[in-house]
């Protein structure tokens, strides 16, 4: 007999094919806008005009360049962090390494525009070094920690984010405050030769350029390299490593450099892309974005590139949706987390499947 | 009609519990098997005997409900059954107990018992549950407490909870998944009585197993399986372990080696008064000291837990030692780490291959994860995985690696086949050098079927003619004097005697295991 309760069953998948896995988050990012109208229809908004707002940032050139520039620090950062993830590494402190190299790449302008030490067309490239160092070795240190004193990175790296925002914020309130900015707590404007864009004209261009050339490295480095091998030996099993001698001190602490190195290009990317100086809470969490999009992306570099563009495309919707349609910051605020529960409810189907029989 | 959960006992002629019909499974690639015939008595204990890879596991995950059936008939008391899940196995009587445990630690034993069981309810009467489960658990006279958690009971206890959950469902016909792999020698006599009385009281149990002295110890009836079929069902009384042997591997197999070479005199291994500390900071070895030469075995005797381990860990450059030497070739290469000793030639192959192998990376990864840093695996520091692939294919082909392809991931490979992946890796030299200089073998064919046992056991003399010097733990005495030159035993961390070949004895030595120095064992 069929009783009107259906029975609901979880099981187990045995195993993802890629085919499902990126179908299963395609329905779920399009369940999630599904439920993001319904908000906006409650709000008393046409959802209908919001989703032509968001489907014009990626048809509409000059919005999907923004959406790209937006994209930029995030993907440079996940695409770090796919390395970390790779190697077991839990790295959450991208956002802190992120900030790191915003201090770093900063500190290289400040120095030139009042030291004078480089040639002009040189400071770019000084700034890219100074934040992949400094963001690595914020990162390293967490690794370095974990690999000799078995501390848990997810703890040390989640702290130290707290700590160089604040160190940021103490820069920009303090020691690095513009003079001639009547008190407001930012540093000077960059000049252009410390912008990026500097030369193709436009930030966008250097940017995916930028997010190109660095996939193509992490690609390489993991695939291709006896230490990308080291690292992925390291994340399967510490045991492992040490039985086929592998140092896994050595491997965790230069992929844990890396993975916060690139953070901190990704902070780079920020000041001198987008924003043009440092000030305070530059970031509004590029770096945890990173880590869904990571994930989203299956810690493949090449796929990490559209899932980043797809989430600085959602960053400038938002500021559109703001404008155009008068909505609330925390409407925004409201999509954009719509869309990450949505995706995590999408990893939990991709492992399980759910029976449901009448009976 | 059957009436479930009445047992019939004595008197009546037997009962066939089940019966499956040309049962037939196909996975990629694999006919895992092909027209299997099997029936199961009420009152018997039938042992479903074959290597690994025979698809004895996945004829009874079809029993169970795991896996469907591609094509063939389930009878279960007279009754054709559709069993689709487990929940359908465990309505038909069907219990199984698999070779890892499904139980939660932290919940106790009661609660593991109940767990997923409608017929519990909503409220959980826990004197009447305890209550049923004592009864069980006293008339099998376990030592178990319902109320016990399950993480604070042995390996042994922590089965009885799986028998348990059978028995309180009501299971007659009973399915154990290799049982005996992870129990020690006493446990497995108590499971094996256990078995008894179950059989006595009308249940009917299948027991997966490759190991021949058990199917002869405890089973009524042996139905052999090679590469997917049925080759012979027979009563065990009728048969013997080596017609069983060749049933299952399709040949005789080889139980004495001739040796070749003599012995050299040079000493490859010297290990001067070693002191190790183990994973608590507890003295583990306690001064130990021996020599091992060039194509030689030196077999090293003990019950597990006595040091071997650390020992050989020690050797490999894996462990720090904290006094004593070990000088290998007539250097000095106390805690030197293991890429020194990797590039001294020196294999290990631990006991656990999860030390060893990366589950998760290719058949190709693994068997140069310790040359990848050799031309032609790489040069400076960029991997050529087209010669890895080649070296692959070749180890493959040497070793009898049974894997679809190179870039399969490790993981997915049987238990003989890994074993058989760590040899190949660590037997073969690195690039540039010959063979192992010396090889370190702990437990080397522990949990392997017959053929598989052979296989290491014919490669490490292979290496020792070749003139490798071998330290080979091992807690199987029967192995260990089939193979070592020399023994030593070891009892808390120290060396209680080495013993010649001549002097070879399994009293003596099992004396030794437990403490009694040479002159007093003898």
């Amino acid at each position: 007999m069929r009783s009107a309760i259906p029975l609901i069953r979880v099981q187990r998948r045995l195993e993802v094919p890629r085919r499902v896995s990126a179908a299963v988050s395609a329905f779920f990012i399009l369940l999630s806008f599904a439920a993001a109208a319904l908000i906006f229809e409650l709000m008393g908004v046409s959802s209908v005009a919001t989703f032509g707002v968001i489907a014009s940032v990626f048809t509409n050139p000059n919005l999907l360049l923004q959406a790209i520039l937006r994209g930029l620090p995030i993907g440079l950062a996940a695409l770090g962090l796919s390395i970390a993830f790779r190697m077991n590494f839990w790295n959450i402190g991208a956002e802190g390494q992120l900030y790191m190299g915003m201090f770093a790449a900063t500190g290289v302008v400040l120095l030139h525009e009042y030291q004078g030490l480089i040639a002009e067309p040189l400071v770019i490239v000084f700034m890219v070094l100074a934040s992949f160092v400094a963001g690595g070795l914020y990162c390293a240190l967490s690794a370095a920690l974990k690999a000799k004193m078995g501390v848990n990175e997810v703890l040390t790296t989640l702290m130290l984010n707290y700590i160089a925002i604040l160190f940021v914020d103490f820069l920009v309130y303090g020691p690095w405050r513009d003079p001639k900015g009547f008190n407001f707590p930012l540093s000077i404007q960059f000049p252009d030769y410390a912008r990026l864009g500097f030369v193709l004209g436009s930030p966008s261009y250097e940017g995916l350029a930028m997010l190109l050339v660095v996939a193509f490295l992490v690609y390489g480095l993991m695939r291709h390299t006896t230490l990308g091998f080291e690292m992925r030996v390291v994340g399967e099993s510490p045991e492992v490593a040490k039985h086929a001698g592998i140092s896994y001190a050595k491997a965790l602490i230069i992929g844990g450099f890396i993975s916060g190195g690139l953070a901190g290009i990704a902070g780079f990317s920020v000041v001198s892309g987008i924003i043009g100086r440092l000030r305070p809470r530059a970031s509004p969490g590029y770096g945890y974005t990173a880590i869904i999009v990571a994930f989203l992306a299956l810690l493949n570099p090449w796929l990490i590139i559209p899932a980043s563009i797809f989430f600085g495309g959602l960053i400038v919707a938002g500021d559109l949706i703001q404008a155009s349609l008068k909505l609330p910051f925390a409407a925004v605020q409201i999509f954009q987390s719509i869309i990450f529960l949505f995706i995590i409810a999408g990893e939990f189907m991709k492992r399980y499947r759910i029976i449901v029989s009448w009976r | 009609m059957v009436r479930q959960g009445k047992r019939m006992r004595g008197g009546d002629s037997p009962e066939i519990l089940v019966e499956m019909r040309g049962i037939t499974k196909r996975f990629p690639n694999v006919l895992a098997n092909d027209h299997v015939d099997f029936t199961l008595m009420r009152g018997e204990v039938h042992a479903l005997l074959g290597e690994n890879g025979a698809g004895k596991t996945t004829l009874m995950n079809i029993l169970y409900g795991l896996y469907r059936l591609d094509e063939g008939e389930i009878w279960i008391k007279g009754r054709r059954v559709n069993i689709r899940s487990p929940r359908d196995a465990i309505k038909n009587g069907i219990g199984m107990v698999h070779q890892q445990f499904r139980l939660i630690p932290t919940h106790t034993v009661a609660e593991n018992v109940i767990l997923g069981l409608k017929e519990a309810g909503f409220y959980l009467n826990y004197r009447d549950i305890n209550e049923k489960l004592s009864e069980i658990i006293s008339f099998y006279g376990w030592n178990i407490s319902p109320s016990a958690r399950v993480w604070q009971l042995s390996v042994g206890e922590k089965q009885q909870v799986e028998l348990l959950k059978a028995l309180y469902r009501k299971a007659d016909i009973l399915i154990l998944d290799e049982p005996t792999s992870v129990l020690t020698s006493q446990e497995t006599t108590q499971l094996f009585a256990t078995l008894r009385k179950m059989a006595g009281e009308g249940l009917g149990i299948i027991l997966i197993s490759h190991k021949l002295d058990e199917v002869m110890q405890v089973s009524d009836r042996v139905t052999v399986m090679r590469r997917g079929r049925v080759v012979a069902t027979k009563p065990t009384r009728e048969t013997n372990p080596n017609e069983l042997a060749n049933l299952m591997v399709g040949r005789p197999l080889i139980t004495s080696f001739e040796r070749l070479n003599k012995t050299s005199e040079k000493p490859i291994l010297r290990v001067e008064n070693l002191r190790v500390l183990d994973d608590k900071g507890l003295p583990a070895v306690r001064g130990v000291s021996f020599t091992v030469k060039g194509g030689e075995i030196l077999g090293i005797a003990g019950v597990a837990g006595n040091g071997q381990q650390e020992l050989a860990e020690t050797i490999a450059g894996i462990r720090k030692a904290v006094a004593g030497k070990i000088i290998l070739d007539g250097v000095d290469v106390t805690n030197k780490g293991s890429l020194f000793m990797i590039r001294q030639g020196v294999a290990y192959i631990p006991a656990e291959s999860s030390k060893c192998v990366a589950y998760q990376m290719s058949v190709a990864e693994n068997l140069v994860m310790k040359s990848f840093r050799y031309e032609p695996f790489s040069k400076s520091i960029v991997m050529d995985w087209d010669s890895i692939k080649q070296h692959a294919e070749r180890l493959i082909d040497a070793f009898s690696i049974v894997t679809p392809s190179p870039s399969t991931r490790a993981g997915n490979l049987s238990g003989g086949n890994i074993q058989r992946l760590i040899l190949a890796r660590e037997l073969t030299g690195l690039p540039g050098s010959s063979a192992p200089k010396l090889i370190i073998a702990t437990y080397p064919t522990r949990d392997l079927d017959v053929a598989a046992t052979e296989f290491v056991r014919r490669t490490l003399i292979q290496n020792r003619d070749q003139g490798a010097a071998i330290l080979l733990v091992s807690e199987d005495l029967e192995e260990i004097m089939m193979l070592s030159d020399r023994i030593a035993v070891m009892y808390r961390g120290e060396i209680v005697g080495i013993l010649e070949q001549q002097e070879f004895d399994v009293e003596v030595i099992g004396m030794m295991m437990t403490g009694a120095r040479r002159g007093e064992a003898a």
